[in-house]
């Protein structure tokens, strides 16, 4: 359903194969935690990724993925609690409608649903954490090509 | 704006990967920044003070630390900066140590990442906002859930520390899992010995409320404003009063297996949870009305006079039944009986008889003489008149004439007894009978003045307005025939079933010639088709229209009218009735198929076309349906008002009103024709009221009290009451045998079909019942209990109380062993778990602590206990270690030997655990004792020749083992209290992968949750042992007082924040939030919402769904994000 296909990439100032831009939206008690575990454990990682710290994956706007795209972003990866764990015991099934309503429209607005990643990382998960970015990262320089 | 960064070496932590100096350097060219300074360490004191003089030399409005993760030192740098002059929200962090140089290589790439995050963080720190957190003020009570030894510690200890405490115990008493051992580990002291004192302590303590029977069903509010809403169950024993003498134990006539002795020994429905009980107080455990009693239309107790049966106290049994229902004789002879049809007895064999056993002590009475007169209550001369003197009536004027009233009973015919009398047959209710029960209505005092029919609405109102009757209650039934309207149903020798039966009582009858055809389905077809046979008919037909199934009449009745060749047709229905002479012939009928539901539920009689045929008749009766003759009502000056189904119109249902002048009905004048039990019920319904409103009570308090005592009733179903596994259980007896007078012996004359059974039978019979509702209210210990105690008024209440924090100590239960097949499931009775094993070494236990196999009462020599098991298996149970069942293992095999000095002990084991003071020492001593510890699994248990032979593996010598055992302990995994899960959604705080709740930092928050203000101890959180629970409580109660020693807290000021003037108030915020914490208020003719500060916890998730971005949280607005985004694609 690409009808622009992969419209983002003339967005993306630096377009080169090694360099991709993603930007990290986590939660800041479940994916967060676990980020910064991952670091505590010196899990090595690429150097992709921008994390912006929000109090809950529920908190995120959908336009904040969007507005990202726009902004040149090659990949936007978002992590929160698991389900049914959520620190405000109930952010994240609103999160997960959102983002997989978002996933799913991507594709309309010429975007690779590919580029779009939401994750479940609990703060003691350092290993799944490093895991989720490795992959992305692989799978976003797939795509740049 | 001027901001300040400060750029951390963490030693080399960041150091060694990010070119820190560069770094500095870099941030100094972007937009606003004019400070940027390089620390080794900016957490240490020497860091922080170069924040503090860098923000007054150089006059910083914003502040920035990069350096590690702002879930480390967040905290730290707002102090800092705040005591600097600064408000703290205007710092912010960015993460160059977790997030950056702990896990990247390339020097260059990470130095060049540092700088983009710091770029993101200046973006961010722009949009910071000066916030100022708001002081509220706490409530110091506390509440502390579930009264085990961890919720006892710490209620004490918060306590001791002047707090008031609120305890709540599901239980009738504290004490919790530490209540049921024997003795604990490491030091074998006894565990009552060392745990009651402490109950003692929560008792009789100033500062503890305690709440036992309860249980918590909301929760509001948050971090020292909660609202806690309670349910308490009755005890239905006043706790002032009750001095724990126990006179009541011994003739409660119930008993059920106890919970707490491990289901080895059955306590009385009347009982103490253990000796020790704090509060010290009976409970009468009574789990609402049991099927058979809830079936019943007048509320009889049949569970309570089977139980006084079983007890050979046939009187009470009986004087308990004209509690509820003066009517035993009749009632064990007519009615309907959906008690047996409900009985829970019929899920696991067959139902109990419960009409039969009510005719035996019925007639036993009888036996003896006349029936005594019930305890009457002084005259309250006040005068009722009752209309009828069918079972709605009498029932009335019993219970009436009981309360002390002047009763008047109007009846139209010659004799007293309506339906009673003429609508049912000699042989199913003998005259004699009715004549007792009513002989008694009469000793009573009660006038019934026969021949006296009320024609007229005049004169109802003329007993009212000049006879001085207070009060009139209506009770004329249903006895007017429904027509068929066919002709020919005016002919001679055409009767309907009502006439018929009322005519052979009054011995207008006599005789029956020929061939009769009775049509109808119901009981009074299938009483007239009897009758006639009985009269001399040579032939008796029955014509129904629909089938066998469908057939209202009771099922026993039929099987006795076929068994005295009475021949039903089924889906047959007349067309005509044809006569010569005015006397009626044949019958043309018609044969029918079943068709659609129609609005009664049952299937529609749908003709058959052409299927007609004739059949000569000498006699034709139609027992098609009746209803009220509600001409008296609707003639005269002041009628009243009757509803299409010939009923008659009331004011209030509830209450039978039918006017505010304090005229009443009740029967079937009301229902349309029902049972006699439908009509007592009425009756006693009536009497209630009558009383209530002479009594002077407003009408509408006595409907509204009305419908609170039926909302409160707790009707339980025959399903619910057991599980499948406890019916499986039960042992299979089958149903007495009702004898019944011979056929040949009983088709020509009236004498009565059914005898009455022995009292051998009959106590055998009461036996199977299973007491659903465990107390049967036979009120047996209200009569011994010296002290008053007992209240079986006592409804279950709802509680509100308000605390500022709360504990949650609500323990732990034992995992269900009966999947381990090979273990013996259920099947083997002397594989037993290790608190039944606890249960039969302790002194006060149910073997009163001596060990026994429960197959043969014999002392087990050769024991294996068996760890692990549910606990570190992932296939049938727990991956998780139960953290107490090596110790507590050790501690049973030493008791063991002490016990049964020429005992052996095996165990075995995955790994031995026992890390803490003493254990492994305790261990070793358990070894000392000759306990042979075995590494490994054991794969099958099984029986021969009475022994348990048990095949394992020692996996130290990689060789199989196998023991014939004498019996063998499991010790279960220790899983989460059931209902734990409810709990958490209503306390709002989480649990783990199984259920377990979850500690805000394993390491540094263990006994916080993350909902500020709720505490855990205990087992709840994890599998713990004794010492580890005790110093949990302990760590909660400090935690607790730390709170308590402010006088107000500090809300934080990352809260959502509502633009009133962009807000539509679309409440779409509103449905989301998980705190509510929002509320809807008016501004101005506006609706709108408003964010209460101290309860909203600042998730944000209000403002993704705002449509119109009128809602933003501090400190993450989406102003914020997308300037953080802004600078994220700049590079």
């Amino acid at each position: 359903m690409n009808f622009i296909n992969e419209g983002s990439k003339s967005l993306n100032v630096k377009n080169k194969k090694e360099d991709v831009k993603i930007v990290a939206f986590l939660c800041n008690w479940c994916s967060y935690a676990g980020a910064d575990a991952a670091g505590t454990s010196r899990l090595r990682q690429p150097e992709d990724i921008r994390i912006i710290r929000v109090p809950c994956s529920g908190r995120i706007n959908p336009l904040f993925i969007l507005k990202a795209f726009n902004l040149g972003a090659d990949g936007v990866l978002v992590s929160g609690c698991h389900p049914n764990d959520c620190h405000y015991s109930e952010g994240n099934f609103y999160a997960r409608r959102r983002l997989e309503v978002i996933k799913e429209f991507l594709p309309f607005i010429g975007i690779d649903k590919r580029r779009f990643s939401y994750q479940w990382v609990s703060a003691s998960e350092a290993q799944k954490w490093q895991k989720v970015v490795i992959n992305f990262v692989k799978i976003i320089k797939e795509i740049n090509g | 704006m001027r901001i300040g960064i400060f750029v951390c070496y963490c030693g080399s932590n960041i150091g060694a990967t990010v070119d820190v100096e560069k770094v500095a350097q870099e941030v100094l060219k972007f937009p606003g920044v004019v400070f940027s300074q390089t620390n080794l360490y900016t957490c240490s004191e020497p860091g922080q003070n170069q924040i503090k003089k860098a923000i007054k030399e150089h006059n910083l409005t914003r502040v920035i630390v990069a350096s590690c993760s702002p879930r480390v030192h967040n905290n730290t740098f707002m102090r800092a900066v705040e005591s600097a002059g600064l408000n703290p929200y205007l710092f912010e962090m960015a993460n160059i140590r977790e997030q950056d140089s702990w896990i990247h290589d390339n020097r260059e790439k990470a130095t060049q990442k540092a700088i983009e995050l710091i770029r993101m963080t200046v973006s961010k720190v722009y949009k910071n906002r000066e916030l100022y957190p708001k002081y509220f003020d706490l409530n110091k009570n506390v509440l502390v859930i579930g009264g085990g030894i961890a919720g006892i510690q710490a209620a004490l200890d918060i306590a001791d520390g002047g707090k008031k405490v609120i305890m709540v115990e599901k239980e009738s008493s504290i004490g919790g899992r530490m209540a049921q051992l024997d003795k604990t580990f490491p030091t074998i002291d006894c565990s009552a010995c060392i745990l009651s004192p402490k109950m003692v302590d929560v008792g009789i303590h100033e500062n503890i409320e305690l709440l036992t029977l309860s249980e918590i069903v909301n929760v509001e509010g948050s971090i020292g404003n909660f609202k806690i809403t309670i349910k308490k169950k009755p005890r239905y024993i006043d706790l002032k009063n009750c001095t724990a003498c126990g006179e009541c134990e011994k003739v409660c006539p119930v008993s059920y297996t106890s919970i707490f002795e491990a289901g080895l020994a059955r306590k009385k429905a009347i009982s103490k949870m253990f000796t020790q009980a704090v509060p010290s107080a009976y409970f009468i455990n009574n789990k609402g009305k049991a099927p058979c009693r809830s079936s019943c239309p007048a509320d009889v107790p049949a569970q309570g006079y089977i139980a006084l049966i079983r007890e050979k106290k046939y009187l009470e049994a009986l004087k308990l039944h004209r509690e509820e229902n003066p009517f035993p004789s009749i009632c064990s002879r007519v009615c309907t009986h959906p008690c047996e049809i409900s009985c829970t007895r019929s899920l696991v064999d067959e139902s109990i008889s419960i009409m039969n056993l009510k005719r035996f002590i019925a007639d036993y009475e009888l036996k003896l003489g006349e029936i005594p007169l019930p305890e009457m209550k002084e005259k309250k001369f006040k005068k009722v008149a009752i209309i009828g003197s069918g079972p709605a009536g009498l029932t009335a004027s019993y219970y009436l004439s009981k309360e002390g009233y002047d009763v008047k009973v109007f009846e139209a015919f010659q004799e007293a007894g309506g339906m009673l009398r003429f609508g049912i047959p000699e042989y199913r209710l003998p005259s004699k009978i009715l004549n007792l029960e009513i002989d008694l209505i009469k000793r009573m005092g009660v006038e019934i003045k026969t021949n006296s029919e009320i024609k007229n609405s005049n004169e109802i109102w003329k007993l009212k307005e000049k006879d001085g009757f207070d009060a009139v209650f209506l009770a004329t039934g249903a006895n007017k025939n429904v027509s068929i309207q066919l002709d020919g149903e005016n002919l001679r020798s055409v009767i309907s079933g009502v006439d018929f039966l009322r005519d052979v009582k009054l011995l207008k009858i006599k005789k029956v010639d020929g061939t009769v055809a009775v049509i109808g389905g119901g009981n009074a077809a299938i009483d007239s088709s009897r009758t006639a046979l009985r009269l001399g008919a040579k032939e008796v037909n029955i014509f129904y229209r629909r089938s066998l199934e469908e057939m209202p009449a009771m099922k026993e009745e039929i099987k006795d009218a076929l068994e005295e060749g009475i021949k039903i047709n089924y889906l047959t229905a007349p067309v005509a009735i044809n006569g010569q002479d005015g006397k009626v012939t044949e019958l043309i009928l018609i044969k029918n198929k079943l068709g659609e539901l129609d609005s009664s539920g049952r299937k529609k009689p749908v003709p058959v076309k052409g299927s007609e045929y004739k059949f000569p008749v000498n006699l034709v009766i139609l027992a098609i349906g009746q209803e009220p003759d509600t001409n008296y009502l609707t003639t005269g000056d002041r009628t009243f008002e009757v509803l299409k189904n010939k009923s008659i119109k009331l004011d209030k249902k509830n209450i039978l009103l039918v006017n505010k002048d304090g005229i009443f009905a009740g029967g079937d004048l009301v229902t349309g024709p029902a049972t006699v039990t439908d009509a007592i019920a009425h009756g006693k319904l009536a009497a209630k009221v009558i009383n209530k409103y002479l009594e002077g009570n407003s009408l509408d308090d006595i409907e509204a009290e009305i419908i609170k005592e039926e909302g409160s009733k707790i009707r339980l179903e025959p399903e619910e009451v057991f599980t499948k596994e406890a019916l499986d259980s039960f042992e299979k007896i089958s149903r007495i045998f009702i004898e019944k007078e011979p056929v040949n012996k009983r088709i020509n004359n009236f004498n009565e079909v059914v005898h009455s059974i022995s009292e051998e039978r009959a106590i055998k019979e009461a036996q199977r019942c299973l007491n659903c509702s465990i107390c049967s209210e036979c009120h047996e210990c209200i009569k011994v209990c010296e002290a008053n105690a007992i209240n079986y008024n006592q409804k279950e209440e709802i509680i509100t109380k308000e605390v500022g924090a709360i504990v949650v100590a609500t323990g732990t239960d034992i995992f269900n062993t009966d999947v381990y097949e090979e273990y013996g499931g259920k099947e083997l009775k002397d594989v037993i778990s290790a608190i039944q094993y606890e249960r039969l070494m302790c002194a006060s236990g149910p073997t009163g602590g001596h060990i026994k196999r429960l197959s043969d009462n014999k002392e087990p020599k050769k024991i294996v206990f068996l760890s692990c098991v549910g606990s570190r298996d992932k296939s049938k149970g727990m991956s998780y270690c139960s953290a107490a069942c090596c110790m507590y293992l050790a501690k049973q095999a030493i008791l063991t030997k002490e016990h049964i000095p020429d005992s052996i002990s095996y165990i075995f084991y995955t790994d031995i655990r026992s890390p803490g003071k003493d254990y492994d020492e305790f261990v070793m001593r358990a070894k000392e004792y000759g306990t042979q510890y075995i590494r490994g699994k054991v794969s099958k248990i099984y029986k021969k020749d009475g022994k348990l032979i048990v095949k394992g593996v020692d996996t130290l010598i990689s060789e199989p083992v196998e023991i014939d055992a004498d019996l063998v302990v499991l010790a279960p995994a220790m899983i989460p209290a059931k209902n734990s899960k409810q709990l958490a959604e209503i306390l709002n705080i989480t649990t783990g992968t199984f259920g377990f709740y979850t500690e805000s930092h394993p390491k540094l928050r263990p006994v916080e949750t993350n909902t500020s203000g709720i505490y855990l101890a205990g087992a709840c959180q994890s599998p713990k042992d004794i010492p580890e629970s005790v110093a949990q409580g302990s760590a909660t109660a400090s935690k607790i007082l730390a709170l308590m020693s402010k006088d107000k807290l500090l809300t934080d000021p990352i809260v959502a924040k509502v633009d009133q003037v962009r807000c539509i108030g679309c409440n779409k915020c509103l449905f989301v939030c998980p705190f509510n914490a929002i509320e809807e208020v008016n501004l101005i003719n506006k609706k709108i919402v408003k964010v209460i500060e101290s309860v909203c916890k600042g998730c944000g998730l209000c403002e993704a769904t705002c449509p119109i971005d009128a809602i933003s949280l501090n400190g993450f607005t989406d102003e914020m994000i997308l300037e953080e985004l802004e600078a994220f694609s700049i590079f």
